[in-house]
């Protein structure tokens, strides 16, 4: 990570970790702030070395399977250490978007580059700098938890013979080394799963539902890890997931995908501010109190025990309301200001009702 | 680390955790005890006469119990049970990595698809060699035990000479078997293609085309199918090398660039 010039960019771990000059004194660090290296007394900016804005780019991403457009121009833009999470119901794009950016599969328009590069259907890609978990994870059942993290340590080139037992301790799946990954339970599966994605020590991380099938426990261990991962390590994740929620709590961006296009992008803080809010009224007269709050100008709709209203005026002063009401003898039993909940909030955003 | 040495690696680990090794090599057992069953037969004329219908079909395959039909019998077996062994082997090898959505994890890798396909088949090659020569070495011990007349060491490498041809004729037609279960995502369509393909062999071999159709060669060559060994020529061996060829190419190029959208 590199702060100068208002603008961020990110190095690619084996490049010199500056930027070719002309540059600004440059840091280095997640985006914490923390810094990590600082620019070499008498380094040479080396000329072969390339540095990216984006830890994941997509370019008018596109994807038809005959006359199904399964996603529809999309642009997306990850930046490094960030934790995007990606939304969208079933059936929105989301996979087909991430298989995508693993090259699984070719765009039928637009490009995909991933950590600098561009990826391709034909295996080309930065895979060595890249984790995945692409929709449930996979093993061979007849083989140990070992054996199956051992395949993954050869077939992704890396030589430390200790990284497939540090990786199973960080998972906390060393009690069932020895046991065949088809006897394992689901959260114990899902565990090899992300053992495997983080087995090589990637840059970034694609998860695809990680938390799909996931008991609560489960499902807060899985993001615990992936927050911790990013913090410590400057990971980049970039998760999918048709829970709000559950993305809500662990994402610093949040991207929206809708019949293949993305609809939204924010920053997860904004989320709150963004989510409508509404002053919600009880009282025992609810006739009289609609329409006396009518009567002020106040647009209030009866919803079966309160009522409620999106007037920016009642929101900011739900005082004066309360006053109204007692003036007119049908004083509030309850009066509060609430907040659109996510699910309620994605549903309005992507046009869907229950 | 050599990438093909890894994924080579791999995939024998696969195949020795694997229970359909023990269950190929099962079946290719069969074809030593069968062929020694029949030179019992054959060697007893009247006791076989007693067993009906097995000692009629022993009399028509072989006739006399000797060394040259007890091999005839092992080189029958190959060209048959063989293609079909293979063929299950072959499906196996790429049809479980659909089949348990593993072939998720082979394709956003530093070791090239293509690496994969290739130690893929290398693996095929080495199970179906060794299970082979096991199977004839089997086959010696089987004719030993039955103590048939007519040995030769000529007759036993010229036997073995064609046997291992006949292998790897069948081998060269797998590369087809592998296509179709990367196309198909699984065993079932290439097990349909592998009796399509026995069925059409034994077809065009009776029409006398069989020179011309790969899967009829090895048959041809075993003078299973068709009228008469005669019949092949060079041309018959390319047409099996061009559907290796063709085969393999095609296999890797599926691997290389099709979407694996599921």
């Amino acid at each position: 990570m590199f702060a100068g010039g208002g603008k961020t960019v990110f190095y690619p771990k084996k490049c010199p970790r500056v930027r070719p000059a002309p540059c600004e004194f440059p840091i280095i660090g997640v985006p914490t702030g923390e810094p990590l290296c600082t620019i070499p007394s008498g380094y040479r900016p080396n000329r072969k070395c390339t540095y990216m804005d984006y830890a994941i780019e997509t370019n008018h991403l596109s994807k038809n399977y005959g006359q199904v457009c399964a996603v529809d121009s999309v642009d997306l833009h990850v930046q490094p250490g960030e934790i995007y999470g990606f939304l969208g119901l079933n059936g929105a794009g989301k996979t087909t978007t991430i298989r995508a950016l693993l090259g699984m599969i070719r765009p039928s328009s637009g490009s995909v580059q991933v950590l600098g590069q561009p990826v391709g259907p034909n295996g080309r890609g930065p895979w060595r700098r890249i984790g995945h978990m692409v929709e449930s994870p996979a093993a061979y059942p007849e083989l140990t938890v070992l054996e199956n993290l051992e395949i993954a340590r050869r077939l992704q080139g890396v030589t430390d013979k200790n990284a497939t037992l540090r990786v199973i301790e960080q998972l906390g799946i060393a009690a069932y080394r020895n046991r065949k990954a088809g006897t394992l339970s689901t959260g114990n599966f899902h565990r090899l799963g992300l053992a495997r994605a983080l087995l090589h020590q990637p840059e970034l991380l694609i998860l695809d539902e990680p938390a799909s099938g996931l008991d609560p426990a489960g499902v807060v261990e899985i993001r615990e890890l992936i927050t911790r991962l990013a913090r410590e390590q400057g990971l980049t994740v970039f998760m999918s997931s048709h829970i709000l929620t559950e993305v809500d709590r662990i994402a610093t961006r949040i991207g929206v995908i809708h019949k293949g296009r993305l609809i939204e992008e924010l920053e997860a803080d904004k989320l709150i501010e963004i989510r409508a809010r509404r002053l919600e009224i009880k009282t025992r007269d609810l006739a009289a109190a609609q329409c006396v709050l009518s009567e002020a100008g106040y647009a209030v709709s009866a919803n079966e025990d309160k009522l409620s209203t999106g007037d920016q005026r009642a929101i900011d002063a739900p005082e004066e309301v309360a006053t109204l009401l007692v003036n007119a003898g049908t004083p509030p039993t309850r009066l509060a200001v609430e907040q659109e909940n996510l699910e309620d909030y994605f549903l309005r955003l992507t046009g869907e009702t229950i | 680390m050599n990438t093909f040495i890894a994924s080579f690696w791999a995939e024998s680990l696969k195949v020795r955790r694997s229970l359909i090794t023990l269950a190929t090599a099962g079946g290719f057992m069969l074809l030593p005890i069968v062929g020694g069953l029949f030179m019992i037969i054959l060697k007893d004329p009247e006791n076989a006469k007693n067993l009906g219908l097995i000692s009629t079909k022993a009399q028509l395959v072989g006739g006399v119990a000797d060394w040259p039909s007890h091999f005839g019998i092992l080189k029958t077996g190959m060209a048959i049970a063989g293609f079909i062994l293979f063929s299950i082997i072959t499906s196996w090898v790429f049809g479980r990595e659909f089949a348990d959505h593993t072939v998720k994890e082979l394709l956003a890798l530093p070791t090239p698809r293509t690496v994969i396909v290739a130690s893929k088949f290398v693996i095929i090659g080495l199970w179906v060699l060794l299970l082979s020569i096991l199977i004839f070495a089997a086959g010696l011990i089987a004719g030993w035990l039955v103590d048939i007349p007519g040995w030769s060491s000529a007759l036993l490498w010229s036997s073995f000479g064609s046997y291992m041809l006949i292998v790897g004729l069948t081998y060269m037609l797998m590369p087809v078997a592998a296509l179709i279960a990367s196309i198909g995502r699984g065993y079932l369509l290439p097990l349909g293609w592998t009796f399509l393909a026995m069925a059409l062999a034994q077809i065009l071999g009776v029409l006398g085309w069989g020179e011309w159709f790969p899967w009829t060669v090895p048959g041809l060559l075993s003078e299973l199918t068709g009228p008469s060994v005669e019949a092949l020529g060079i041309h018959s061996y390319m047409v099996v090398f061009l559907t290796f060829v063709v085969g393999l190419s095609a296999t890797i190029i599926w691997w290389r660039s099709a979407d694996q959208s599921r």
